[in-house]
């Protein structure tokens, strides 16, 4: 179904990993599912998010405000209580625990999502740690305390990538990782959350295959479309690609955070041409897809209401069961001409209802 | 969980440390304040000699902005505001939201004071968060080595300031009984002897005030 060569020179695929079963057999603990509606109406799949995807705080904390400030909304509308992520993803946590106390781990206070971070500790009740809290010793994982007594972690919801977690397997440059913590994960000493080397999965170029995937071992057709795909590593595709840039929208196929996407249609006739190079060259770094032109939602900009471009984020949370978080979170675009919709860039986010069928 | 880093432990006490010295500062700077509005300029030169920060003050109004209010002035209330803001922020964990937005709170209520022209009474409303984050405090941190951490840091700072002002011996006196009971708690390490002589200055000395720097010396070593 997939070339092996595809995936083998996926810049996600860490030989590192090889081989290693990660405790109840589950890689991706938390996904963070892309969509957007369609002007038809129709749902569709962006991207799939398998790495360490965030964001689920912020509407978690939004719901909490916005039910103190306009309790009828909620007593009027039959929303969807959906105050149970951190519930869910403890027991995501727990599912998987090798035996040990939770630890979140965080690269520290100044990262972009250290509140998420210092939130969902709180919430689950894990330790949130950084890498000099933590240490190995005789192939386990332990979190160091103030009396010098060591606990001994079971599972470990990392927010660092890959490249980082551990400076005997991957970037020796890295201080914010854990040295040898790979030995133990590989012992299945430890769960580590998600799973080391999930960016083979999260690479743009695999998702294209998602549905084939779903047909292959489920022998049913996917309920969710994904935008319309073209891989240039392919030949036919590549053709396509390079006669209808124009109207295609580009992307790297191991990025992340809205960034290595561009627009056709915004390119110079040079730049254009650059870009076929580029492609017929690197065919396997980029994925092509049809500009979904998804619907416009309404936010408020100041005090005026406006209209943006706007996706969700679904959080799908895999432990004893495989279950949908009823809310999400939805990002908009701030500039009015613009599709993304990412927070690094600049955009906003909202709550997400879920409406129930029960009506008061 | 009952688990605490060093790198919290540190955060916790600093954080017990700065809450208390805006809260007491603030306390006796209302005092100041009342005198500053008939007195001849310059009064604050005693005040900054008592807390060892220097004398960088030209008039009365100068001195109320900027010992207050002064953002790049380290030896400002509000930077002691924002100190502690700094080490609530890496404890959401260990405190929880509700606690850690008191903090949020007073800080957020301090910018808003420095603009306006009788900041006293919008101060009071730090004052008053101070005390929510520190009923919070004992209401929501489940942890009890936590919360011991925290007040040590509070009572270190609380008595080091009744020195530093020459608060009554039965003052300091109580200061120093509740830091005792207090540091027994917290499983940290720190220097009897130190302890013991603060409590000999405090509790048996003629003329303690003859001793109060020593005394001080003593209560910054205290912790090893």
């Amino acid at each position: 179904m997939i070339h092996e060569e595809f995936v083998f020179i996926s810049s996600g695929y860490l030989p590192q990993c090889e081989g290693i079963a990660p405790p109840k057999n589950i890689y991706s603990h938390i996904s963070g599912i892309d969509l957007v509606l369609g002007k038809d109406g129709e749902w569709y799949i962006l991207e799939d998010n398998l790495r360490i995807p965030s964001g689920a705080s912020y509407p978690m904390i939004a719901r909490e405000i916005c039910r103190r400030v306009s309790p009828a909304t909620f007593g009027n509308n039959s929303v969807v209580d959906n105050r149970n992520y951190a519930a869910m993803l403890k027991e995501t946590m727990d599912w998987v625990n090798t035996g040990g106390i939770p630890v979140i781990m965080t690269p520290g206070r100044y990262n972009a999502a250290y509140f998420e971070h210092s939130y969902l500790a709180e919430r689950t009740g894990s330790e949130l740690a950084t890498c000099t809290d933590l240490f190995v010793e005789d192939n386990y994982l332990y979190y160091r305390d103030y009396r010098g007594r060591k606990q001994k972690v079971g599972v470990i919801y990392r927010r660092i990538s890959d490249d980082y977690l551990d400076p005997m397997t991957f970037l020796p440059e890295s201080l914010i990782g854990i040295p040898n913590i790979m030995d133990v994960y590989r012992s299945g000493n430890v769960a580590i959350v998600n799973a080391p080397g999930n960016g083979v999965a999260d690479d743009k170029g695999i998702y294209y295959f998602v549905p084939k995937m779903i047909r292959y071992y489920l022998g049913q057709e996917a309920i969710l479309k994904n935008a319309p795909t073209y891989l240039p590593f392919y030949e036919e595709d590549r053709k396509y690609v390079l006669d209808h840039l124009e109207k295609l929208v580009i992307k790297g196929v191991a990025e992340a955070g809205g960034y290595g996407v561009i627009f056709g249609n915004e390119l110079s006739r040079e730049r254009l041409a650059q870009m076929k190079k580029v492609i017929e060259k690197e065919s396997r770094r980029f994925i092509a897809q049809e500009v979904i032109d998804f619907q416009d939602m309404e936010v408020m900009d100041g005090d005026e209401k406006v209209l943006r471009k706007a996706d969700l984020r679904a959080f799908v949370l895999s432990g004893e069961k495989t279950r949908v978080w009823p809310g999400g979170l939805t990002r908009f675009s701030r500039n009015a001409d613009s599709f993304v919709v990412n927070s690094s860039q600049g955009g906003g986010f909202k709550d997400t209802w879920v409406l129930s069928q029960w009506k008061k | 969980m009952g688990v605490i880093s060093m790198e919290k432990v540190d955060h916790l006490y600093w954080l017990g440390r700065y809450t208390e010295r805006v809260y007491t500062t603030l306390r006796v700077f209302f005092h100041i304040y009342d005198r500053i509005i008939e007195q001849p300029e310059g009064m604050y030169s005693k005040y900054c000699e008592k807390l060892d920060i220097p004398d960088i003050y030209t008039s009365n109004r100068q001195f109320v902005q900027s010992y207050l209010f002064g953002e790049y002035n380290p030896d400002s209330v509000y930077s002691n505001m924002k100190r502690a803001y700094d080490n609530a922020v890496v404890l959401r964990d260990e405190l929880s939201t509700t606690v850690l937005s008191y903090v949020q709170l007073a800080l957020d209520t301090f910018d808003s004071c420095g603009k306006t022209t009788a900041p006293l009474l919008e101060l009071q409303q730090v004052i008053d968060h101070l005390l929510a984050f520190w009923g919070g405090a004992d209401d929501y941190v489940e942890q009890e080595d936590c919360r011991n951490i925290l007040k040590c840091g509070k009572y270190v700072e609380r008595l080091d300031l009744c020195i530093r002002l020459d608060y009554h011996g039965k003052d300091l006196e109580k200061e120093y009984r509740k830091l005792c009971n207090r540091l027994g708690k917290t499983g940290l390490s720190y220097s009897e002897k130190n302890l013991e002589r603060i409590g000999e200055i405090i509790l048996k000395e003629e003329d303690p005030k003859r001793c109060y720097r020593e005394a001080l010396g003593c209560l910054g070593g205290l912790l090893i």
